[in-house]
């Protein structure tokens, strides 16, 4: 079933800024579909269009089959949304803002606190449950916030960067549960940043945005294939003659090479079409009286797709 | 969805008593209004009984009936029944107006209003917890202000003159109908404005078309030119209570998600 469907929607501020450009997307429930571009690229206001906090200037999307831009309170209902600009009450507690918020999505009082009780666990705050939010830290105010998000248990989840200002342990404990909330409880993740390597770590799909507009979309594999079809075979090696390198098509790796700088062992690397071409390459390279202390296989991380997309580079792998 | 409604009623009340700079003013501006002013007017015309010359010609434009009790009396009548109506209202006016600006525009400063918006409540729904709140707010605190003023200064008539003095009609024509209709507008003229306003100082400066009309009336007592009656505050209750139906009706229409966002 698709749980979020964006058809050809633009959106165009008042002063004629063009944030969002024929965007069309779908996501599948239960995916965690990474939105990824820089800063302004229009990933904020996706997903405003997404929850009904902007109106589109043209196209249309549903979440869970509802227009957000004509029943936003229902979508609201269904979903989760944590922003930047989405921040909770400073002179309540951790624990007070969660039932206060918990009220508004129709739990009962008692229901709402073991709700943020069992949240604030998870997502280690418990100890602070009784203090003021003026008193958190950003890292816990962004966690309150998924907290706040999580307790009506819903089917779509939005986040908007959402482990910018967490520290590394509180980051992986955020993506360990989103990850159970895809796996475990279908929900799906529409998950917004501009950290590559983070979104590498935890999402299933990709959407590449610049400029409002879609650059690419699809699994990791379907973007690898989109950008460049070829793997990067990294060969760290001694006594291998200029003949054999320039024979297999050799190049000096100029990232390792400085890691070898002073020893008799050179980094070289050539690509290949398939994986299957490997052994051959090697087995020419011992044979040819080279000493092979290390072979990998480089696939274009998404970092790499993401520059080629955007830059029009090479792969830089 | 009346429990969320009650939520963000009683959400808001605490966001005015847990903050000191907004809890204050409301607080002390009525202590100011009908404890410290009356119980001056009152000291005053106790330690000064005779000196009543300048008054003379106030106590012949006052209806017949007033002027039959004694000169102490018929001032303080005059006080109670004619001059502090007038003062009594910057009470209704400023605490929907504190109110109003922190539900509205402090929401909007804080980030805390896009958090809101994400909630199952429609856009109608939240505004109208948040007028219910600023309104109940401003009723309450009135009505506390009329029975504190009330306590005070018949204590302080009775200890002091050895009787008390009844309130006129004018005081529930006063709290039941002109201050909610005040309360109204003011909280109205806030929201109309809180899409523009980016700061709480910014908003509640509209209050001060309500207080100017309100001076104008003050001064009217002084000068014997425009002296408050049971009439005179139906007249203008009625007046408010239309202004408030006209200004509440083309509120909610004005607004969207991505105005009061931006």
């Amino acid at each position: 079933m698709r749980s979020v469907i964006m058809n050809r929607i633009t959106k165009i501020y008042p002063g004629g800024n063009r944030a969002v450009s024929r965007l069309s997307l779908s996501l599948n429930q239960g995916e965690v579909f990474g939105f990824l571009g820089p800063n302004g690229a229009g990933k904020t206001t996706t997903v405003k269009l997404l929850t009904g906090m902007l109106s589109p200037s043209d196209g249309n999307c549903e979440v869970m089959g509802i227009d957000p831009s004509k029943e936003p309170e229902k979508v609201h209902a269904l979903s989760g949304v944590v922003t930047e600009h989405a921040r909770m009450y400073d002179h309540l507690t951790g624990m007070e803002n969660l039932i206060f918020y918990g009220s508004l999505f129709g739990l009962g009082k008692e229901e709402a606190r073991q709700r943020a009780e069992n949240l604030l666990k998870r997502l280690a705050l418990n100890e602070a449950e009784n203090q003021r939010l003026s008193a958190y830290s950003t890292g816990m105010r962004q966690r309150l916030s998924l907290a706040r998000a999580l307790l009506h248990r819903p089917r779509v989840l939005f986040l908007d960067e959402p482990t910018s200002g967490l520290d590394p342990e509180s980051a992986q404990n955020v993506n360990r549960l989103i990850r159970d909330l895809a796996v475990k409880e279908n929900v799906t993740i529409f998950l917004c940043t501009h950290q590559l390597r983070y979104a590498q770590e935890i999402c299933t799909r990709y959407g590449l945005i610049e400029e409002g507009r879609l650059l690419a979309a699809g699994t990791l594999d379907e973007l690898r294939r989109s950008v460049s079809p070829r793997i990067t075979v990294r060969v760290k090696a001694a006594g291998i003659s200029s003949d054999l390198i320039s024979l297999l098509h050799l190049r000096k790796s100029e990232r390792e090479d400085r890691e070898a700088a002073g020893s008799r062992e050179i980094c070289l690397e050539t690509e290949v079409s398939s994986e299957k071409e490997i052994p051959d390459l090697v087995r020419r390279i011992v044979s040819g009286g080279g000493d092979i202390y290390h072979v990998s296989a480089c696939l274009p991380s998404l970092e790499d797709i993401y520059f080629t997309l955007t830059a029009g580079k090479e792969v830089r792998s | 969805m009346k429990t969320a409604i009650y939520a963000v009623i009683r959400k808001d009340f605490k966001s005015v008593t847990d903050n000191r700079q907004l809890f204050l003013p409301i607080l002390l501006v009525p202590v100011i209004l009908i404890v410290i002013i009356p119980t001056i007017f009152v000291l005053t015309i106790y330690f000064v009984p005779e000196e009543m010359g300048d008054l003379e010609t106030l106590l012949s434009m006052l209806p017949e009936s007033a002027g039959n009790a004694g000169i102490q009396h018929t001032i303080l009548r005059v006080i109670l029944n004619n001059l502090l109506p007038v003062f009594f209202l910057i009470i209704p006016i400023m605490t929907s107006s504190v109110m109003a600006a922190s539900s509205f525009v402090g929401e909007k400063e804080k980030y805390t209003l896009e958090t809101l918006l994400y909630c199952p409540l429609s856009l109608g729904q939240i505004f109208y917890a948040k007028i219910m709140a600023s309104f109940l707010m401003s009723m309450l605190v009135s009505l506390l202000s009329f029975a504190a003023m009330i306590l005070v200064m018949e204590t302080e008539i009775a200890v002091m003159f050895g009787s008390i003095i009844l309130p006129s009609l004018s005081w529930p024509v006063l709290l039941l109908l002109l201050s909610p209709s005040v309360s109204l507008i003011a909280i109205t003229l806030i929201v109309r404005g809180s899409a523009k306003a980016q700061s709480m100082e910014e908003s509640q400066q509209k209050a001060v078309f309500l207080i100017l009309p309100l001076m104008l009336l003050i001064v009217g007592q002084f000068a014997g030119i425009l002296l408050v009656s049971v009439w005179l505050l139906l007249v203008l209750s009625a007046i408010c209570a239309f202004a408030a139906w006209i200004l509440i009706r083309g509120c909610r229409n004005r607004f969207t998600c991505e105005s009061l966002l931006q």
